[in-house]
C-alpha cells in the first residue's frame, strides 16, 4: 500500500468509528454511554502520550497532572466561561504548565525523565490540596452547572476523533518525523538539523493539551471533585499501559487497546476487581514477552509464528521426555570416541 | 591571538571553518588542550593522533555536539561558539560518527530523506559561506545522494539489514543529505577491508573534488591516511603538536616520538 492508500484508510476507518460513537447514545443503555465514555477518554489520553511519548521514547507520567489541571480549570471557570471555552481554556493552561515542566525536565532521559514527571505530578497534586485546606478552606469542589449527559459524551467523542486526527496529521508531517528522529537517536537527528529542543516542548506541550481538555470535559461526570480523583496517578498509569499494550508507535495501537481496557474493566472491575488488575498485569507482561510492537503489531503471521513455536517447543520436550535426546546424545559421544 | 601557520596552499581560499584555542575539559581530565585550526575553502585534511589524543572530542568540539570550556569557533568569519548541532547543521556543517548512527528501523532511502527534510531543506544555496553557488547536482534528492555513495541498490532495505560497511556509507550518505559545505568524517575507513578503504578514499576525494566540499577526515590509522590527503594535523594527548603536508609532518621527530609503540610509524612511511 502506497502512502495514499494508507491515508485513505486510515480516515475511512476514523470515519466509520466515528459513526459508530455518534449513534451510541440513541441506542445505548445508561451503562453503555458511560463505558463508551470512559472508553473514549482513554483512547484521547493514549493516543496523544503515544504520539510524543511512543515516538521520541520520552516516557511522561505526567498525564494525571494536566488531566488534573483540566479538570481544575473547570471546576472554577464552568460558570463564567461557556462550555467550549471552558475545555479550549483548559487545554491551554494544561499546555502552558507542560511548556514550564518540559523546559525544566526535558533534557533528561529515561528514568530521570520518568520519576521527574511523576515527582511533578505530585508536587502538583499536594500544592492543590494544600491551596484547598489552607486557603480557601476546602477539600474539594461541586459542579453546581452540569451540561447533559449527550453533551459530554459527544464532547469527549469530539476530542477522541480530534486526537486520533491529529495524531494521523503529524505523523506525515515534518514534525512527526522529527519526533521519531528524536526517538531512534536524538543527537543523531540533532546534526541532521532538527531543532530537538522545540521539537520536544511542542510535543509535550501537545499531549498536555489534550489530557486538559479531556480533564475538563470529564470533571463535569463527576459533579463533584478532588485532588485525589483528578490528580489520581492511576489515570496516568493507565494511560501509559493502554500506550504500551497497543503499540505506542502505531495510530491504531493506543485506540485498539483503549477499547480492549475499558470491556475488561466494565466486566471485570464490578464482579472482580482483582482480577481485572491481574487481568492488566498479565496483558502487560505478555504484551511485553511476546508483542513488543503491541497488540497492533499483531497480524496473521504472528499467530502463525507463535503455532510454530509451540509446536517446536512441544516436540523437543516430548524428545526429552521419551528419553530419545539423551539416546542421541550418548550415541555422538560414543562416535567421538571411536 | 595567533593565526595558525599554513604551510601550504600557494593560492589562499577562505577559511570557513576556524577553531581558536579549543579547549575541552572533562572534570579534571583536559581532553582538548588549546588547539587551534583554520580549515580552507576546497582542503582535503587529516587528522591523526593515538588512541586517545582527543581527535573525537576536537570533533564534537567543532560541530556543536559538546560545548568547549574554552575557545572559540569560527564559520565563515562568524562566531558560532556554543552553537547547538542543529544551527551548524543549517549552517552547512555536517559530520558522521564513529560507530554509524543510522536510523536503523527507516529505510535506507528515508535515512537520506531525513536530513534533507531538516538541514538540508532551504540549502538550495550556499549562500552564507560567502560564494552563492547552487548546491551540486549530486545532491539535488535522495536517489542522487544514494548513486554518489553507491547505495542506490539498497534503498528500500531497511538501514539495520544492511551490512556495517554498507552502514558507513550511509552515514557518509545522511551527513551529505544536509546538502553541507564542510564535511567532518570520524575514522569512516575503520573496521573495512583494504578494497572498501580504497572505495572509501576515492568517495571522498570525490567529494572534495566534485562537489567542492571541505573535508575533514579523522582516522587513527595514519597509513591510510597520508596517502591520500594534502595537509595533516596530528593530535597528542590533547595538543596539536604539528600542522603540515604529511610528507613533512610524519618525519617530524615529535610525531614519531608520540607514534613510538604505536605500530604505525614506520608503516607510515610511503
Amino acid at each position: 500500500m502506497n502512502d495514499r492508500q494508507i491515508l485513505t484508510r486510515d480516515l475511512l476507518v476514523l470515519f466509520s468509528l466515528t459513526g459508530w460513537g455518534l449513534s451510541l447514545p440513541y441506542f445505548g443503555s445508561d451503562f453503555m454511554v458511560s463505558m463508551g465514555l470512559t472508553c473514549l477518554m482513554y483512547i484521547a489520553l493514549s493516543s496523544s502520550w503515544g504520539l510524543f511519548c511512543g515516538n521520541t521514547r520520552y516516557l511522561s507520567l505526567a498525564t494525571s497532572a494536566f488531566f488534573g489541571i483540566g479538570a481544575y480549570t473547570c471546576a472554577l471557570q464552568l460558570e463564567q466561561l461557556g462550555w467550549a471555552a471552558t475545555i479550549a481554556l483548559g487545554a491551554g493552561v494544561a499546555a502552558a504548565v507542560a511548556v514550564v515542566m518540559g523546559a525544566a525536565v526535558l533534557h533528561l532521559r529515561g528514568t530521570y525523565f520518568a520519576v521527574l514527571t511523576f515527582g511533578m505530578t505530585e508536587l502538583i497534586r499536594h500544592a492543590v490540596t494544600y491551596y484547598e485546606k489552607s486557603v480557601t478552606g476546602t477539600v474539594g469542589r461541586v459542579l453546581t452547572v452540569v451540561p447533559e449527559r449527550d453533551t459530554i459524551y459527544l464532547t469527549v467523542l469530539c476530542l477522541a476523533v480530534i486526537t486520533v486526527g491529529l495524531s494521523m496529521w503529524v505523523r506525515r508531517t515534518r514534525l512527526g518525523l522529527a519526533l521519531v528522529g528524536i526517538g531512534a537517536d536524538e543527537q543523531r537527528a540533532q546534526t541532521l538539523g532538527v531543532d530537538t529542543r522545540w521539537v520536544k516542548l511542542l510535543g509535550f506541550a501537545m499531549t498536555a493539551a489534550v489530557a486538559g481538555a479531556v480533564g475538563a470535559a470529564m470533571s463535569v461526570r463527576w459533579t463533584y471533585i478532588d485532588p485525589h480523583t483528578v490528580f489520581n496517578p492511576f489515570i496516568g498509569f493507565q494511560t501509559v499501559l493502554i500506550a504500551l499494550i497497543g503499540g505506542a508507535m502505531t495510530l491504531w495501537g493506543p485506540l485498539i487497546a483503549a477499547v480492549v481496557f475499558s470491556l475488561l474493566a466494565e466486566t471485570l472491575r464490578l464482579q472482580a476487581p482483582q482480577v481485572y488488575m491481574m487481568s492488566l498485569g498479565l496483558l502487560l507482561i505478555l504484551c511485553v514477552l511476546y508483542l513488543p510492537a503491541g497488540l497492533a503489531s499483531l497480524r496473521w503471521d504472528t499467530w502463525k509464528i507463535w503455532r510454530d513455536d509451540i509446536r517446536a517447543w512441544w516436540k523437543e520436550r516430548r524428545r526429552e521426555w521419551t528419553g530419545e535426546k539423551e539416546r542421541d546424545k550418548r550415541r555422538a559421544r560414543e562416535q567421538r570416541l571411536v | 591571538m595567533s593565526e595558525p601557520k599554513h604551510h601550504h596552499a600557494p593560492v589562499a581560499k577562505p577559511v570557513l571553518l576556524e577553531a581558536r584555542e579549543v579547549t575541552v575539559r572533562f572534570g579534571g581530565l583536559v581532553a582538548v588542550d588549546a588547539v587551534s585550526a583554520a580549515f580552507r575553502a576546497g582542503e582535503l585534511v587529516g587528522i591523526i593522533g593515538p588512541n586517545g589524543a582527543g581527535k573525537t572530542t576536537f570533533f564534537n568540539a567543532i560541530s556543536g555536539v559538546t560545548e568547549p570550556t574554552h575557545g572559540r569557533l569560527m564559520a565563515a568569519g562568524r562566531d558560532l561558539t556554543g552553537a547547538k548541532p542543529h544551527r551548524l547543521a543549517a549552517r552547512g556543517l555536517a559530520r558522521t560518527f564513529q560507530t554509524p548512527r543510522v536510523f536503523s528501523d527507516m529505510s535506507v532511502l528515508a535515512n537520506i530523506e531525513f536530513g534533507l527534510k531538516f538541514a538540508g531543506r532551504r540549502r538550495r544555496k550556499w549562500i552564507f559561506w560567502g560564494d552563492e553557488v547552487g548546491v551540486p547536482w549530486a545532491l539535488r534528492d535522495a536517489a542522487g545522494i544514494l548513486k554518489l555513495v553507491g547505495l542506490d541498490a539498497h534503498a528500500g532495505l531497511r538501514a539495520g539489514d544492511i551490512t556495517p560497511s554498507q552502514q558507513r556509507l550511509l552515514e557518509i550518505g545522511m551527513a551529505l543529505s544536509t546538502r553541507p559545505k564542510v564535511l567532518l568524517l570520524d575514522e569512516v575507513a575503520a573496521g573495512l577491508t583494504e578494497a572498501e578503504v580504497v572505495e572509501m578514499a576515492r568517495l571522498i576525494r570525490r567529494l572534495r573534488d566534485e562537489l567542492d566540499l571541505t573535508v575533514v577526515w579523522i582516522e587513527h590509522a595514519v597509513k591510510i591516511l597520508v596517502r591520500h590527503v594534502e595537509r595533516v594535523i596530528v593530535l597528542h594527548q590533547g595538543r596539536k603538536i604539528a600542522d603540515g603536508p604529511p610528507q613533512v609532518v610524519i618525519r617530524d621527530p615529535e610525531v614519531i616520538e608520540a607514534y613510538l609503540g604505536d605500530e604505525m610509524s614506520e608503516e607510515a612511511r610511503p
